[in-house]
């Protein structure tokens, strides 16, 4: 049973892949295709930033280790998905013409930040195999805090590109922080019990 | 104004006959899409209320009933939707009243039974669901200019060197050309400006954007 976890929990993840596909090519996506794909592909991103981080907290609930098996197939998934939306932006909207380009990253800070969330992610995917994670030691686990930055990154660039309603956006930075927070190890209980 | 008027729809369409008219509309967020418009130009409509040397702007104020449009339910902007020209924006003969698109009656979603169509301004200034035109002294503060004031302004021409907060307005998608078309180079007064550029003459456009 456990075997097939792993390649069930891939093909789910290559299923929102396969649903824009659909859609592009059998004219699904109404007016503005471009547009649809774009936010398609960012959303999906964000999730799978949720997905990943979920997973050591759920560990820790359930207090099964299994989790944390899927917690890299996650990840690289989320870049992924943070790929074909940059592309999605860079290529098939502006088509490569980087002066735009160029000029949208200085001059708006959502962009600049959720370019900046994409760069973060090529250290963790170079660094994602068991081998680079035995090279790198301890540093391994300080280095792949970055998802951290990320995740916040990735919710502010959706907060900042949002018009008036919040809503949405809102929700996936506070589910964020909610994980995040989940992390926090109370130092000072000890101190408690004394 | 001397003659105010209080109109039915049928009144209205009986009185002013449609015409059609081919613009394009480009909207802030970065589409353009050209539409065969049916309607008439405003200033036929003004005309008949005589207006007085005070009516320097003219404020537009759509329908508010937020059991039939439940975005009104939520306070995303100042309902109802206030929106307003310089009389001379007003006056313009490219300035149109729609009633109609495609040959057809106006359709709920495109602003049925009247809206504004000013074709060298972003989308967002020709107001759907018109209910009240009135005339008035001073420059109205449009639903949009009170949500995001550095973004939206009250001229709100389209002008591809004066960038929204948020994008660039260089450029523009064409809505109809699918998804291998590229983006087109917006134009300055979205295509328009032999006919209106005069009404801003001397203006630094990007003060007043």
């Amino acid at each position: 049973m456990k075997k097939y976890l792993k390649p069930s929990i891939f093909a789910l993840s290559l299923f929102p892949f396969l649903l824009i596909t659909y859609k592009i090519f059998f004219n699904k996506l109404g007016p503005e295709p471009v547009k649809e794909i774009t936010h398609f592909t960012g959303e999906w991103t964000l999730i799978f930033i949720c997905l990943t981080l979920s997973m050591s907290p759920l560990k820790k609930i359930t207090k099964l280790p299994i989790w944390i098996k899927f917690r890299r197939m996650l990840g690289l998934f989320v870049f992924f998905y943070a790929t074909l939306h940059l592309l999605t932006y860079v290529g098939l909207d502006y088509r490569f013409d980087w002066q735009p380009i160029l000029n949208d990253v200085v001059k708006k800070k959502y962009v600049f930040i959720g370019f900046a969330a994409w760069l973060l992610l090529i250290p963790l995917v170079i660094t994602s195999s068991k081998k680079m994670m035995m090279l790198l030691k301890n540093n391994w686990k300080k280095l792949h805090r970055l998802i951290y930055v990320i995740a916040i990154f990735g919710s502010l660039h959706y907060i900042w590109l949002s018009k008036t309603i919040f809503f949405k956006p809102l929700i996936y930075f506070i589910i964020i922080i909610v994980l995040l927070a989940l992390r926090i190890k109370i130092k000072n209980r000890d101190v408690n019990y004394g | 104004m001397e003659n105010p008027l209080k109109l039915s729809i049928e009144e209205i369409t009986k009185m002013f006959p449609a015409e059609e008219r081919i613009y394009k509309l480009r909207c802030v967020e970065g589409w353009s899409m050209v539409i065969p418009w049916l309607g008439f130009p405003l200033n036929k409509i003004l005309k008949k209320a005589q207006p007085t040397s005070k009516g320097k702007f003219v404020k537009f104020t759509s329908i508010l009933d937020p059991e039939q449009m439940i975005g009104q339910r939520f306070p995303i902007l100042d309902w109802p939707y206030k929106e307003g020209l310089r009389i001379d924006e007003a006056m313009h003969d490219l300035t149109i009243i729609v009633t109609g698109l495609y040959g057809k009656k106006l359709p709920n979603q495109n602003g049925s039974p009247l809206r504004l169509m000013v074709p060298w301004k972003y989308g967002f200034k020709s107001s759907k669901a018109i209910v009240n035109i009135k005339l008035v002294e001073k420059m109205p503060i449009s639903s949009w200019m009170k949500a995001s004031p550095n973004e939206y302004g009250f001229y709100s021409n389209v002008n591809p060197r004066v960038d929204h907060p948020r994008w660039s307005q260089a450029t523009e998608r064409v809505i109809g050309e699918g998804i291998i078309s590229p983006r087109i180079p917006t134009t300055m007064f979205n295509g328009y400006g032999d006919e209106v550029a005069g009404l801003y003459s001397g203006m630094d456009l990007k003060k007043y954007f």
